[in-house]
């Protein structure tokens, strides 16, 4: 009895494992799949785990959506930048906020706040953000929203009741290691990065367990191979037209001395995860400081493109961008993953285009580079890339090193904000051409020398921006790119920088917010033809994204100017600029916009 | 135009008077040409990126314009404020940073030079000796 007992319970127990080891295996991610593969939710940031940014949902479409309405607004009571947008998942809606960074759970049905949460955090950590107070959103998974909260806080809420069910530290804010990217949960995963690289920090990707917040794995960017989780032998990098091992010491012997320390590659952008390889994708920062001089080397793997085994977090494969960098071209902008024929041969993709202006085609199997050509005809700091070495050509001119600290150099294209910032593109599988938003912006740029002190600003440059001369006077474009050839395909000019990430739909739309505040669909397959346009209360920064409910499709975008684009431009732009001045800049911005976060949401009038 | 600089010397000279006794709190030649210990202060804004929050030309940002603070800010006030940060507003603390508090007197000069208006763009050079 008692043995049969006993096998009893082995059985049941090792049927109940099975049973449970099911999901953590083979489909581990199956919840936020379930969600994803529901087009009525908008389950993760970018809609999937591949950042396609695309909706199934056509309710709305190119024939009706001129008739679009507001539904309903909401406010959040905050001002700054509000990047990101909310996610829905069966009938209720999470919602987050800039610092303090506030999440509402809204009931659908009468939109009505379920619960709302507001984390205590320590003042301390306003100043730190680089670049306004923003944050990128909340993921969704297994009834838990997860916030990453600017002081470095990794916390799991219950989606039924708003409680915190567990919290970790994820950096040391007192360092300037604060976050603003979104976390992603790939498999049994929470992935998020860490911001910093105007303080020094040494950027690292981390894993936590998605059950119980344990720390799973922890890559940095640079440093010892050990601390990268990177293989000499079997991580692979592009070297001479194929792929071979990256090689002992592949990050120290780029750097001098122990200057990796506070070399900066943080990692606040968005990942995306390709299940069938089990690999998660993102892009690495700026090295530290802006003052290149003071940091001899290609400073790697700062500037890259990774590939990493979820379960592991083993490097497979990196690229390194911009090798000493003399611009602020941080390579952090999403990686956007699909299969498309690549100079004419089907292709497992990976499509990224990054601050330095280049669009980047890699084969996102192994980490060969495909294609790498300029999305803006301004980008001048190089003249290409070598296919054979995937390095870039640097125009000495443009040459921040070469020109040396305390030297302005002028006139490069693009600006430190890059030709796109962290707003994300998104991927039309009908018209296999990706929607881009970009800044038409350049930059005079000039160094010098810094010292480091913990917990404080590790800057060593001034900039000063302006709309790019010779062009349409404004300072954005809309693009649509065809990631295949390399070629821009059509180009929509736009006053100021599109800051807003893009939705594209089975509607045969694509929508997009810009800084005066508009919100802006267009025809996916004419991007000049704009059919909607509405005023929402300020600029946006947020991303577009869609769900449907009771029948009812919605398009919705956070409004809330901030960000870089919206409070730090306008820095560089009140100087005087060769008489470029302001022409056509941000400056104007003041006569479109005021701060203030809410979100506006559409749909087709009943 | 020589008239117009020796007006501006006038005042920037009355204008330091009235805060420090006899003291020159800075000296400009051209608008942008100051002494070693403005230009101190020059460096020392540059290097803890002041301009992040207040703008290229100290004319406010995500933070005050310091063109305008530093009309009515005493200069206790401006020292206590750039050491222990105004949090909550986002002013941090720099009561850590070298770059700065060893040169606070001279960044004081620098920006109420720029305050007051004698020093009339943001980047300054060595008064050629």
């Amino acid at each position: 009895m008692r043995n049969s007992g006993h096998s009893n319970w082995r059985v049941w127990r090792h049927l109940g494992m099975a049973v449970l080891a099911l999901p953590t295996l083979a489909m581990a991610n199956a919840d936020v799949e379930k969600n994803i593969a529901n087009s009525k939710n908008w389950a993760m940031q970018a809609g999937d785990m591949f950042n396609q940014r695309y909706s199934k949902l056509n309710q709305i479409n190119k024939g009706n959506v001129g008739k679009m309405q507001v539904a309903w607004t909401f406010s959040t009571g905050v001002l700054r930048g509000h990047e990101g947008s909310p996610l829905v998942i069966d009938g209720t809606m999470y919602l987050h906020s800039p610092f303090p960074n506030k999440v509402f759970a809204i009931d659908l049905d009468t939109q009505k706040i379920l619960w709302k949460y507001e984390p205590k955090q320590d003042p301390a950590v306003i100043p730190q953000m680089c670049c306004d107070t923003v944050n990128r959103g909340l993921a969704f998974a297994e009834g838990k929203v997860i916030l990453q909260q600017a002081d470095s806080m990794l916390v799991a809420l219950d989606a039924k009741t708003g409680k915190v069910v567990w919290s970790t530290k994820n950096g040391d804010p007192k360092l300037g290691a604060v976050n603003t990217n979104a976390p992603h949960v790939f498999k049994d995963k929470v992935i998020t990065g860490i911001s910093g690289g105007e303080w020094g920090v040494r950027g690292f990707i981390a894993a936590y367990n998605l059950k119980d917040g344990k720390p799973a794995w922890k890559a940095y960017s640079v440093g010892p191979d050990a601390e990268m989780l990177m293989d000499p032998d079997k991580t692979m990098t592009w070297t001479d037209g194929k792929m071979a091992p990256v090689g002992k010491d592949s990050s120290l012997k780029t750097w001098k001395g122990d200057q990796w320390k506070t070399g900066g590659g943080t990692t606040w952008g968005w990942y995306s995860y390709d299940k069938a390889l089990n690999l998660m994708y993102y892009g690495t920062g700026n090295p530290s400081t802006w003052n290149p001089s003071q940091r001899p080397g290609d400073n790697k793997w700062s500037m890259t493109i990774f590939a990493r085994d979820v379960d592991t977090g083993m490097a497979k494969w990196a690229y390194q961008m911009t090798p000493f960098d003399e611009w602020d071209f941080d390579g952090i902008n999403e990686m956007i993953l699909a299969d498309i024929n690549v100079k004419g041969k089907p292709t497992k993709a990976l499509v990224h285009f990054d601050r330095n202006g280049f669009a980047y085609t890699m084969d996102r199997v192994t980490g060969a580079l495909l294609v790498a050509e300029k999305y803006d005809p301004k980008v001048n700091w190089a003249t290409h890339v070598d296919m054979k070495t995937g390095r870039p050509a640097v125009v000495a001119k443009y040459s921040t090193a070469q020109n040396g600290p305390d030297v302005n150099t002028k006139g490069i294209c693009p600006a430190a904000l890059g030709s796109k910032d962290q707003q994300p593109a998104s991927y039309d599988p009908n018209t296999k051409l990706f929607y881009v938003p970009t800044n038409h912006v350049c930059m005079d740029y000039e160094p010098f020398k810094v010292e480091y002190t913990a917990g404080q600003p590790y800057v060593g440059a001034t900039l000063s921006m302006f709309p790019a001369p010779g062009s349409h006077g404004g300072m954005g474009n809309y693009i649509t790119w065809d990631a295949g050839t390399g070629k821009i395909v059509q180009s929509k000019p736009e006053k100021f920088s599109v800051w807003s990430g893009s939705l594209n739909t089975a509607g045969g739309l694509s929508c997009y917010g810009t800084l005066e505040g508009y919100m802006k669909c267009v025809d996916a397959k004419d991007i000049k033809k704009e059919l909607f346009k509405f005023k929402t209360p300020s600029g946006i920064i947020g991303n577009v994204f869609t769900y449907e409910h009771k029948g009812k499709q919605y398009i919705g975008v956070f409004s809330g100017i901030g960000g870089w684009a919206g409070i730090g431009m306008a820095a560089g732009l009140e100087k005087d600029q060769d008489g470029l001045g302001a022409v056509g800049g941000y400056k104007e911005l003041s006569q479109y916009t005021e701060l203030g976060g809410s979100l506006t949401v559409f749909a087709l009038p009943n | 135009m020589k008239l117009k600089q020796f007006l501006l010397m006038g005042l920037m000279v009355c204008g330091a008077t009235a805060v420090h006794a006899d003291d020159k709190l800075y000296t400009v030649v051209d608008g942008y040409k100051v002494d070693a210990n403005t230009m101190k202060g020059f460096r020392a804004w540059r290097a803890a990126a002041c301009d992040r929050c207040h703008g290229a030309n100290q004319e406010g940002l995500v933070g005050p314009s310091l063109i305008t603070s530093l009309k009515t800010l005493s200069k206790e006030e401006f020292v206590k404020t750039v050491k222990e940060g105004r949090l909550p507003k986002g002013m941090q603390s720099f009561g850590n940073s070298p770059a700065v508090m060893d040169n606070i007197d001279q960044l004081y000069a620098y920006l109420k030079g720029r305050s007051d208006g004698a020093i009339t763009r943001a980047k300054v050079e060595p008064i050629q000796q």
